[in-house]
């Protein structure tokens, strides 16, 4: 039995003044219950544009990224350039314990509601920007987007194939780590409010999440053995094996990292092929200690997993505990067995798409769940419940405000 | 020492890889007090490090980088939690943290006599959180994975790259540090929930459901319509001309987007072809997308002639989004940008004298963190551990090493 109260976040309240950039964020506060209350200018965030859309018809509602990032919150609209905007832009921060910003640096302060000038009147206040580069450096007003992450970052060199270009991961996840540090470092930031009475402003660089998520690549590992790390296919260079392998009718992915992995599919090579040599103890131990044998011992296990289907390969490959797994399409993922004996997909209905499934939680706290507790919000659907029932303006007000495009 | 927004926090870890000990990277840097519990039966997978500089010398248990960026500033205790009285003086730990990170495989906990319902019984104030590639249930909640292999069978690595490549994969097992930031995130939630109702609880996060909620709106177009998008490589369907241009130098390159009509005219401007700007075929990003071979022609030719750095400054300035795609030597040498934010981290190691690591991205401005040490021993911190914090007398400690229950130290 889940009443409202049994969120972990009920109660914490979040002004969302973010573009797509930032969004994920407020989704991750929003699903764990903090009431997330979207601005967006009269007619619409542009994060509404973002194709793909729902069978292909462009619409606000439409979007599956807008529908997709945006689940859980409320929505309102403000035209935060007018000053009458700006006066309810304030006192809408000072109602939130997080104040959510992916405005440019600087851009705040203009607006009025930086965190120096909030903290005047409220010293528990977080501000949390998410920006390409961070509020303060040479490259702070430098134009950036996920791509431009991932290039900076570091990510996009150690990406693909190796006679490729650097190429982008799918699905703008560099926005989406910066989103999701931003949400954890927000949530550092309240507690530490709560305890010392004092907020602060949190400064989210895309550029830096992306670096810190790849620094398995990273500096630290080049001032140490001097190797610049380059895009090397599936495989990952400091684990060998590991990569993609043909079966027949697809492809497993495989990792070994520990010795006793190793040990387990020499057997199994040798057993199914008869090979001899894949026994060699000069494969042995570390996983470092066969990297100059890659090549060939990618050839040992070529001729095993052409023998079988994806699935004999996963299945008798993790009997024997070896990381055998699948390397999928989406249409497999979406069918995939675990995830859909776990109800890991999500149906939520929306007023103008009607239901619609969503990937799930992903984690799973089980006091206070995860949840979609509504749609995405339809352009100021929730208006009239915050500028009439919380900020108390009259009906009056409320109509003037309207009619002059502030709401 | 400036203040740190999550002193006094004391967590644990039964952990390994680098999913769980992320997370307690990032708490140990915000000031929390991390202990790591290891044992010598089996040495995580950084700790089996063989420098490629020194070969010869074998496993170097404390020296390796990755060590560095995953357990920096936490206290190592070796533990074998076989030996008589090692699951108590576990227990002792799991009663003096607050919060417990663990990330072995599904069962091994309960296995060892400290699954979630002892703990729990332990401590119910406790969070606790469990990361692993397919989570609690469902129908092989046992099989091991790694981040790769995670990345391989979400559907990520298929919906990225280029047409006709079958996928794109990272070098660095992405869905590991995905995961370690949602959890995290989670566990901070449920700090929050604890505070104030005193309530703790278990989290439960499995890679794999993660990994697939970074591509939702795929997802869910896959979902709706039974068909997603094709591979667009480095091309946007609503940005264009977008991608990533050769350079000058090997393997050098840069990205450019084209996100609005000034930014086009600007490009045009750079390019010396003015004309272009009122060229039908380029009126919009829908069409300069299907018409972008004779724009990324002339790009390219504008690119070849300047390093990443240079035709970034230059597109920067005219107000273009862009940027060189940086590899490491990069990072480190030729970004002022990162240089000015002090992102590196210098760290004291106790073997090495100083490192430096990848910085923690928090942007705690007001309570920036840091890392305490690097380069721990297995077992560097029992004697400080187990007599200091859980005050175990001289003579337990000796009688817990003589039964093989605390691991003598090993650097």
């Amino acid at each position: 039995m889940v009443s409202e109260s049994s969120f972990a976040l009920t109660g914490r309240r979040v002004l969302e003044l973010a573009d797509h950039s930032g969004a994920y964020c407020g989704k991750l506060m929003a699903d764990m219950g903090a009431d997330v209350i979207k601005i967006e200018p009269p007619g619409g965030e542009p994060g509404r544009n973002i194709p793909p859309y729902l069978e292909g018809l462009k619409g606000p509602q439409r979007s599956f990224h807008f529908l997709y990032s945006n689940t859980s919150k409320r929505g309102i609209t403000l035209d935060v350039e007018l000053p009458e905007g700006r006066r309810l832009l304030r006192q809408l921060a000072l109602s939130a314990d997080i104040l959510l910003s992916t405005q440019a640096p600087g851009e705040l302060a203009r607006l009025g509601i930086d965190h120096a000038s909030l903290a005047k009147e409220k010293p528990t206040m977080v501000v949390t920007s998410i920006t390409g580069f961070g509020l303060t450096g040479p490259h702070a007003q430098w134009k950036s987007n996920d791509l431009v992450a991932g290039a900076m970052g570091g990510a996009m060199y150690v990406t693909g194939e190796p006679d490729d270009p650097p190429v982008i991961v799918a699905g703008e996840q560099n926005t989406l780590m910066a989103c999701t540090c931003a949400a954890a470092s927000s949530l550092i930031a309240l507690l530490h409010a709560h305890q010392s009475g004092r907020g602060q402003e949190v400064d989210i660089s895309a550029q830096e999440t992306t670096l810190a998520i790849s620094h398995i690549s990273g500096v630290g590992k080049w001032l140490d053995d001097g190797i610049i790390p380059r895009r090397e296919g599936t495989g990952l260079t400091a684990s060998v094996p590991s990569g993609a392998y043909d079966c027949q009718d697809g492809r497993i992915y495989l990792m070994v990292n520990r010795p006793a992995h190793w040990k387990a599919l020499a057997e199994w090579i040798h057993e199914e092929t008869g090979n001899q040599e894949v026994l060699d103890p000069l494969f042995e131990g570390p996983s470092s200690r066969r990297i100059e044998y890659r090549d060939l011992l990618d050839i040992f296990i070529s001729d095993l997993t052409g023998l079988h289907t994806v699935q004999e390969m996963f299945h008798e490959g993790q009997r024997r505990h070896i990381a055998f797994t699948p390397f999928y399409s989406l249409s497999q993922v979406v069918q995939d067995p675990q995830l859909r004996s776990r109800g890991y997909f999500e149906s939520m209905d929306h007023p103008e798409t009607g239901p619609l499934e969503y990937p799930g939680a992903p984690f799973r706290p089980e006091r206070t769940p995860w949840a979609i507790h509504r749609p995405a919000p339809i352009i100021g659907e929730h208006n009239r419940a915050v500028y009439l029932d919380e900020l108390n303006l009259t009906e009056v007000k409320f109509k003037k405000l309207q009619a002059q495009g502030v709401i | 020492m400036s203040e740190e927004a999550l002193s006094g926090l004391k967590v644990l870890e039964f952990t390994q890889g680098m999913a769980g000990p992320w997370i307690g990277r990032m708490l140990a840097w915000c000031g929390a007090d991390v202990i790591r519990i290891e044992t010598r039966q089996a040495p995580g997978v950084v700790r089996l490090y063989i420098p490629p500089w020194d070969r010869e010398s074998g496993v170097q248990p404390s020296l390796s980088p990755w060590f560095t960026d995953w357990d920096g500033g936490k206290l190592f205790v070796s533990l074998n939690l076989k030996r008589p009285g090692g699951v108590e003086l576990a227990k002792g730990l799991v009663n003096w943290s607050e919060i417990v990170i663990e990330n072995h495989r599904h069962g091994a906990m309960d296995r060892l006599g400290l699954g979630w319902d002892v703990l729990e019984q332990i401590k119910p104030s406790l969070i606790g959180l469990h990361s692993s590639g397919f989570g609690d249930g469902g129908q092989h909640p046992e099989y091991v994975t790694w981040g790769p292999n995670i990345e391989a069978m979400s559907g990520l690595a298929s919906s990225s790259g280029f047409k006709n490549r079958g996928g794109a994969m990272t070098q660095y097992a992405y869905p590991d540090s995905l995961s370690a930031l949602h959890g995290l995130f989670a566990v901070l939630c449920a700090l929050d929930h604890r505070n104030r109702t005193g309530e703790g609880q278990r989290i439960a996060l499995a890679q794999f459901e993660a990994t697939v909620a970074m591509i939702g709106p795929l997802v869910m177009q896959q979902l709706a319509e039974g068909q997603s998008s094709v591979l667009m490589g480095n091309a946007s369907l609503h940005r264009a001309p977008q991608g990533c241009y050769p350079c000058r130098g090997e393997d050098r390159w840069c990205v450019m987007s084209i996100e609005s009509e000034a930014q086009w005219s600007s490009l045009c401007a750079l390019l010396e072809r003015p004309d272009w700007t009122h060229d039908p075929r380029f009126h919009s990003p829908a069409q300069r997308f299907q018409n972008s071979e004779e724009i990324d022609q002339a790009l390219s030719r504008w690119t070849r002639e300047r390093t990443p750095h240079e035709a970034t400054e230059i597109l920067q300035a005219a107000g273009i989004t862009a940027g060189a795609v940086q590899n490491t030597e990069d990072q480190y040498r030729r970004d002022p940008h990162l240089e000015e934010r002090q992102f590196f981290e210098s760290i004291h190691h106790l073997v090495k004298g100083t490192v430096v690591a990848t910085g923690i991205p928090l942007g705690l401005t007001g309570t920036p963190g840091h890392t305490r040490r690097a380069g721990a021993g297995m077992g560097e911190d029992n004697r400080h551990v187990f007599r200091d914090l859980l005050k175990l007398s001289e003579s337990e400690y000796a009688d817990h090493v003589e039964a093989g229950a605390i691991e003598e130290e090993l650097s």
